[in-house]
């Protein structure tokens, strides 16, 4: 599948649950594990006691914030919907069972990510409803490396 | 037990005593990472190691983000969540919490006259950062037995003159409510916390103040209007009671079952539980209505009338417990 082009905008981990997610300059993506540092490669995310292979990274389309402000008057920010990379230019719903990569990291996508009350709890904002369908996707790492803030997202 | 990654789960770095049997904790992310924000008159349940959990008000400057700081005051005839604070809390020791909750949310605008009694000055003690950054007119009351009984002379030391009004009922300054609600302006919004005594009189003597007027209440006080009902689990016949105010999964996963759950609103279904007797108020956004005469949703779902019987537990779960 081509057709788009789309780049890295954010990078976000957080050490364990509930913790406000940081703004990196860059991660590293272990294959078949997870980010260096961030909760869901040490056991210590919310979801952590239902393991998932395709929940080693998520995304997040930066699109998505820009039309919860647009449609619904609702600001969050890139620190906030607790994905990992937020990315622009790429239709993340595509790309169930796809591969892309992500600067020199290959990723394939497992699932679409489902909002869930626990971002509602942190945020504080009523923000479930309208992230249905566009809250991110699940995928897994299949060749690790470093990504950078501009890296160019491709399919494969 | 909660798992401590479904809560905000904390290392105590520190206990200070204060005059008055009270203990002021520090607790902090085990890396000092940034702990989930709060706002004035913001309080968390502590889980303690024995089961119990209990609201303490966090009392430190919400602008402080690396750290929570709760005061607590033994109460000899409490229930015993201060006793054991008091006697079981070592620093270095882990704690889980949950997110920080405000029922007493300071209102953006208008003069703030706050009454405190004993340790229920601790919700006031996060307001009075905010209300001086930001220039607010405000006074605080602050009534206690007697000056010794006082834990927090040194947090209110930096209160501009007027700011500050200290009662003493053992001393015969007592604080006159009758009048101070009198004196009240238009635009006054009284906020109060202190014990049992305090918050009904405060409720008789504030009623015409409307939502000008603010009480902090913990424990029986927050009911939310939900009904308490039982769930029956068909294979085991054990009996589990949900709280008013709690979830049937919460009630489930209290009583030891493992339930598998996501997104604990209604929609990805998958804590879907098989029901065999009773009649469920589904309130799930997404299960197909001819699935919903015999499944419902424990995170969201409740009971129409006193009992619900659940085809549980699975048969290949690990044993309860």
């Amino acid at each position: 599948m081509g057709g788009w082009n789309g780049t890295v905008e954010h990078l976000h981990i957080a050490p364990r649950s509930f913790l406000p997610m940081r703004e990196m300059e860059r991660i590293a993506l272990v294959a078949g594990r997870g980010i260096t540092g961030d909760r869901y490669s040490t056991g210590d995310g919310f979801y952590s006691d239902r393991p998932e292979e395709g929940r080693q990274v998520t995304l997040f389309e930066a699109e998505t914030l820009e039309a919860l402000l647009r449609d619904h008057r609702i600001t969050l920010a890139p620190a906030e919907h607790r994905r990992n990379i937020t990315v622009r230019g790429v239709p993340l719903n595509h790309l169930v069972g796809r591969r892309f990569r992500v600067g020199p990291v290959l990723l394939e996508g497992t699932r679409l990510s489902t909002p869930c009350r626990h971002i509602e709890q942190i945020t504080g904002q009523e923000i479930f409803t309208v992230l249905l369908h566009r809250s991110g996707l699940h995928a897994r790492i299949l060749e690790g490396g470093e990504v950078t803030p501009g890296a160019a997202v491709t399919p494969e | 037990m909660a798992k401590a990654i479904h809560r905000v789960s904390v290392v105590l770095r520190s206990v200070e005593t204060l005059p008055g049997d009270i203990r002021l904790l520090e607790l902090a992310d085990r890396d000092d990472w940034p702990l989930p924000p709060f706002t004035a008159g913001a309080h968390v349940d502590l889980h303690l190691p024995s089961g119990r959990i209990r609201q303490y008000s966090l009392c430190g400057d919400p602008a402080e983000n690396t750290r929570y700081r709760i005061a607590v005051a033994r109460e000899a005839a409490g229930r015993g969540g201060s006793a054991e604070v008091h006697a079981a809390l070592r620093p270095g020791q882990e704690l889980l919490l949950s997110l920080p909750r405000n029922n007493f949310p300071l209102v953006p605008s208008g003069r703030v006259v706050m009454v405190a009694g004993g340790i229920g000055l601790t919700p006031f003690l996060s307001m009075l950062p905010d209300l001086t950054r930001t220039g607010r007119d405000f006074v605080l009351h602050v009534c206690a037995k007697a000056p010794e009984r006082h834990g927090f002379t040194a947090a209110l030391g930096g209160l501009a003159p007027g700011r500050l009004a200290l009662h003493f009922s053992r001393d015969g300054t007592r604080l006159d409510l009758a009048a101070l609600v009198a004196g009240l302006g238009p635009e006054d919004h009284l906020y109060v916390c202190g014990p049992a005594g305090m918050m009904a009189e405060a409720r008789r003597l504030g009623a015409g103040l409307g939502a000008r007027l603010h009480l902090e209440l913990f424990g029986a006080g927050e009911a939310t209007g939900h009904t308490a009902y039982e769930v029956e689990l068909a294979r085991s016949g054990a009996v589990i009671p949900v709280a008013a105010g709690e979830t049937m999964l919460e009630a489930l996963r209290g009583a030891g079952l493992d339930i598998p759950s996501s997104c604990e609103a209604g929609v990805c279904l998958e804590c879907r539980t098989r029901y065999l007797a009773g009649t469920p108020e589904h309130r799930d956004l997404a299960m197909p209505a001819a699935d919903r005469h015999a499944w419902l949703t424990p995170c969201v779902s409740g009971c129409a009338g006193g009992r619900i019987v659940l085809d549980l537990p699975n048969p290949d779960a690990p044993a309860a417990g």
